[in-house]
């Protein structure tokens, strides 16, 4: 008896993941391969097919790929260049200040998603950069929060230690603090970079129309087209490109290998 | 020198010299403001008055990095994501010195706190943690620091290698030559392995001097009992003058004739046999030789050498 209720919270996980992940992913699947409905539905039964993957090789939709990945790069980056400075500022106040400045940071995140955008919309001009930095907008507060908690869990005897052993305050920081932070970094970098890569509401109001990505494109083939297969196409795509990201961001003990060779 | 959070003085008005290669001991209960002294000596808290002078200059401005003082802190402080090797090497490698110097100088600090060669190359995580403590001594003598400061060095060792690392640090101290300045709350401790022992109580310096100094000739009762079993009577119950306080240690306590009592308490200790005799209107501790078959209960006369009776200072009395 014990062992079956000592096993129900997995059994619980893996039927949850399985009904709210797999159970769409394999309905978009299945969506892809068919061919667009004529009528009524989501597509043609009996007509399966993979034509609807020859889209890849379209140089429209290999464009819009292309600007979606730049999105994720660039989001990721400019996301880490905020947060790890900011994340080194916050570890810096005195602890109650810390918690004003934390609860601060979130406060965007209190309003509204779209009374954010339309607020961003009234000063920044349509186009790649307004695009860029609405997404860098909405995903900073967790990415800061991510590498605030690193900063903070490191054992600040260790920085003493290395004061003590004669580093300057910037040895002590390129040689214990930064490469102790770095599975924050890549946490974060991570972070931004998948949010990046499904970027949907930045490119929507802020982009013009070379600000197109994969999430604004499908969406546009789903609801204004009515098309259906190719939309679910397109999100294999993404998903596609989103798990390489995920996966493919090296592990710390990755980089310290490299860095060791 | 002091030091306060607030107003409240955590080091309170410290004045302490300590010679070139001594071996110096800051003893004291916890919360006494040791681990804080020690921490202003390293510099890494700033005095609120006072200064700090090594070598005959004024280091009191000068950050942690620019003092030339080793550390070894009571957690070890080790970088978790370096080998033994490489943070042995730091503190020479953030002084730019050149990679072969960097070698000999590391495997010279592992030759002198004996850590193995095996063990070397391992991160902290898989050493144990007396090798983690040779690490982090290594550590801090490896950029040949004139002053060495230990915070409580042996608190998180067991029992037996407690006794082992503490001779090892003693011989370590006489071959380099390294000023060092210890801080802990274990009297034994302080007593076996320094030249000079500062107590401190309450962020005050009570007396500092050589063990056997405090130990028979504490000048206030605090001392008296933080270093060992102390018999402390008043000058009227032994028929001297009243108001004076009197220290005899139970091992200088001797069967005699003069002070007929009752044994209140009995404890076996192997070596010795501490016994506790009720005598008129005070209690006296008795550690000797295991003696004869004595009995919880018992009638004994004890003897207090006039030798050994010292009298505390009242001055000094807290």
């Amino acid at each position: 008896m014990q062992r079956i209720s000592s096993w129900l919270p997995v059994f619980a996980s893996v039927a949850l993941v399985c009904g709210v992940v797999m159970a769409p992913l394999l309905l978009l699947l299945r969506v892809s391969l068919y061919e667009p409905a004529t009528g009524r539905g989501f597509y043609t039964p009996g007509t399966f097919t993979f034509a609807n993957y020859a889209i890849f090789a379209d140089s429209h939709v290999l464009g819009i790929a292309g600007f979606t990945v730049l999105c994720g790069v660039a989001v990721a980056t400019m996301v880490l260049a905020i947060a790890y400075p900011l994340g080194l500022f916050l570890c810096s106040l005195p602890p109650r200040a810390q918690s004003i400045a934390v609860g601060l940071i979130l406060v965007p995140k209190t309003a509204g998603l779209l009374a954010m955008l339309f607020g961003l919309q009234r000063w920044l001009p349509r186009g790649m950069l307004a695009t860029i930095i609405a997404e860098v907008y909405l995903v900073l507060p967790y990415s800061v929060i991510v590498i605030y908690i690193q900063l903070l869990n490191l054992d600040p005897t260790l920085r003493d230690a290395a004061r003590g052993l004669g580093a300057s305050p910037w040895q002590v920081f390129r040689r214990v603090t930064l490469p102790l932070s770095l599975p924050g970094i890549r946490l974060a970098f991570q972070f931004g970079l998948m949010w990046g890569l499904g970027a949907f509401l930045g490119p929507l109001f802020l982009g013009g129309p070379s600000e197109t990505t994969l999430a604004v494109e499908l969406h546009r083939q789903a609801f204004e087209y009515g098309r259906w297969p190719l939309a679910a196409t397109e999100a294999v795509g993404l998903l596609i490109v989103v798990s390489i990201a995920a996966w493919g961001v090296p592990t710390v003990a990755q980089l310290r290998k490299v860095a060791h060779s | 020198m002091s030091f306060g959070y607030g107003r409240d003085l955590v080091v309170n008005d410290v004045s302490l010299s300590i010679p070139a290669g001594a071996f110096v001991t800051i003893l004291g209960p916890s919360g006494c403001g040791k681990t804080t002294l020690l921490r202003l000596l390293g510099g890494y808290l700033s005095p609120a008055r006072g200064q700090i002078f090594l070598h005959g200059r004024d280091v009191t401005p000068l950050p942690p990095n620019l003092r030339q003082v080793g550390m070894v802190f009571q957690s070890y402080a080790l970088f978790p994501h370096l080998t033994a090797r490489q943070n042995v090497a730091f503190g020479l490698e953030v002084r730019g010195r050149s990679k072969t110097e960097v070698c000999q100088h590391v495997d010279a600090a592992f030759d002198r706190v004996g850590l193995s060669v095996t063990e070397r190359d391992r991160f902290p995580s898989q050493l144990s943690g007396g090798q983690q403590q040779r690490v982090a001594l290594a550590r801090a003598l490896a950029f040949e620091p004139p002053v060495l400061l230990l915070d409580e060095p042996l608190a998180s060792l067991d029992r037996h290698l407690r006794e082992q690392v503490r001779l090892e640090l003693c011989r370590i101290h006489r071959q380099s030559g390294v000023t060092t300045v210890m801080v802990t709350h274990d009297q034994e401790e302080a007593l076996a392995s320094s030249d000079l022992v500062a107590v401190m109580q309450a962020g005050r310096l009570l007396q500092v001097g050589p063990p056997r100094e405090l130990y028979d000739r504490p000048r206030s009762s605090f001392v008296a009992r933080f270093l060992g079993d102390a018999n402390l009577i008043e000058g009227a119950q032994l028929g001297m003058t009243p108001k004076s306080l009197f220290l005899v240690r139970p091992e200088c306590v001797r069967v005699g004739h003069n002070w007929p009592g009752k044994i209140v308490a009995l404890n076996f200790h192997g070596a010795d046999l501490v016994a506790d005799v009720q005598c008129r209107d005070f209690t006296l501790r008795l550690r000797t030789r295991a003696i004869g078959e004595l009995a919880v209960g018992d009638k004994i006369a004890l003897d207090l050498p006039q030798e050994h009776l010292w009298e505390i200072p009242a001055e000094g009395d807290l």
